[in-house]
């Protein structure tokens, strides 16, 4: 069990990923435009959400303080000056 | 205390203001100068368009609120960041570019030096506040993209100013290294 967070649009929300074996980085991209786009993640549903839209995002993956996996899709972050 | 605070940008002038009323020494490293676009998003004023930003800051501290800093109007390289850096108690990262992040914290990492990361998507809506020990420097999409430059992302750029100063004065005071992800419709707390 591991939670997908998502940020898209400035929008951010969690997602409970129920599988049994390590995601890919594609993987998690894939399983994100599905479930934006079914409007399974609340607050972030986009019908129209294109099968490249998270390409060029990063997926960051740490230990929740329970212990759990928590998997963040994010944008970019190069900047700050 | 000495806290270097490396770019003194949009994110890094706004953690530097909420940062006044720390018991430290705040030290700026900027080569850039305050264009007059920058006073639209970034926390100079119009009195100092032409300054060095990091001259330009350690004078608005201390004729607006009497608070002494050390400015440094120098490119950080390898040269010179032991000498700007050395000294440091804790680094702040507001670069806007990958090469300069990663020159500091190969030198934080090299030196035991406790160094946070504050970093800001190209459309405005998204940022990261995050230590050294779970950050990866991000490229740009595009070589050459779009920076905070304007006004356009304010809101966010004061969120993630106010949320990089929490993590400093939580870390000054308690030991405390947070991160947090900053959105439109959040500020999460993701370690620490």
């Amino acid at each position: 069990m591991a939670t997908l967070n998502i940020t898209i649009n400035g929008m951010s929300a969690d997602y409970p990923l129920e599988v049994d074996y390590a995601l890919s980085d594609a993987d998690v991209r894939r399983i994100a435009v599905e479930v934006v786009r079914s409007g399974d993640v609340a607050g972030l549903r986009l019908p129209h959400l294109g099968d490249g839209a998270f390409d060029h995002y990063v997926v960051d993956r740490f230990r929740g303080p329970q212990g759990g996996e928590r998997i963040y899709l994010r944008p970019k972050v190069p900047f700050g000056a | 205390m000495r806290i270097v605070f490396c770019g003194v940008g949009a994110l890094g002038s706004t953690a530097v203001v909420l940062c006044r009323n720390l018991d430290a020494t705040l030290c700026l490293v900027d080569f850039d100068r305050v264009e007059s676009k920058n006073v639209l998003a970034q926390a100079f004023v119009k009195q100092s368009i032409g300054k060095n930003k990091a001259e330009a800051l350690k004078l608005q501290l201390q004729n607006f609120y009497g608070v002494k800093a050390e400015a440094f109007g120098v490119k950080l390289t390898q040269e010179n960041v032991e000498a700007l850096c050395g000294a440091a108690d804790l680094l702040v990262d507001c670069f806007d570019n990958m090469a300069s992040r990663k020159l500091l914290s190969d030198f934080a990492i090299k030196a035991g030096k406790a160094l946070v990361h504050g970093a800001v998507s190209g459309d405005g809506t998204f940022g990261v506040v995050r230590w050294d020990e779970r950050f990866t420097p991000d490229a740009e999409d595009v070589e050459g993209q779009a920076t905070c430059e304007g006004g356009e992302h304010l809101p966010l750029i004061g969120v993630m100013g106010a949320a990089i100063a929490r993590c400093i004065q939580d870390f000054i005071k308690a030991g405390v290294r947070r991160d947090v992800m900053v959105s439109l419709n959040a500020v999460t707390p993701t370690a620490g």
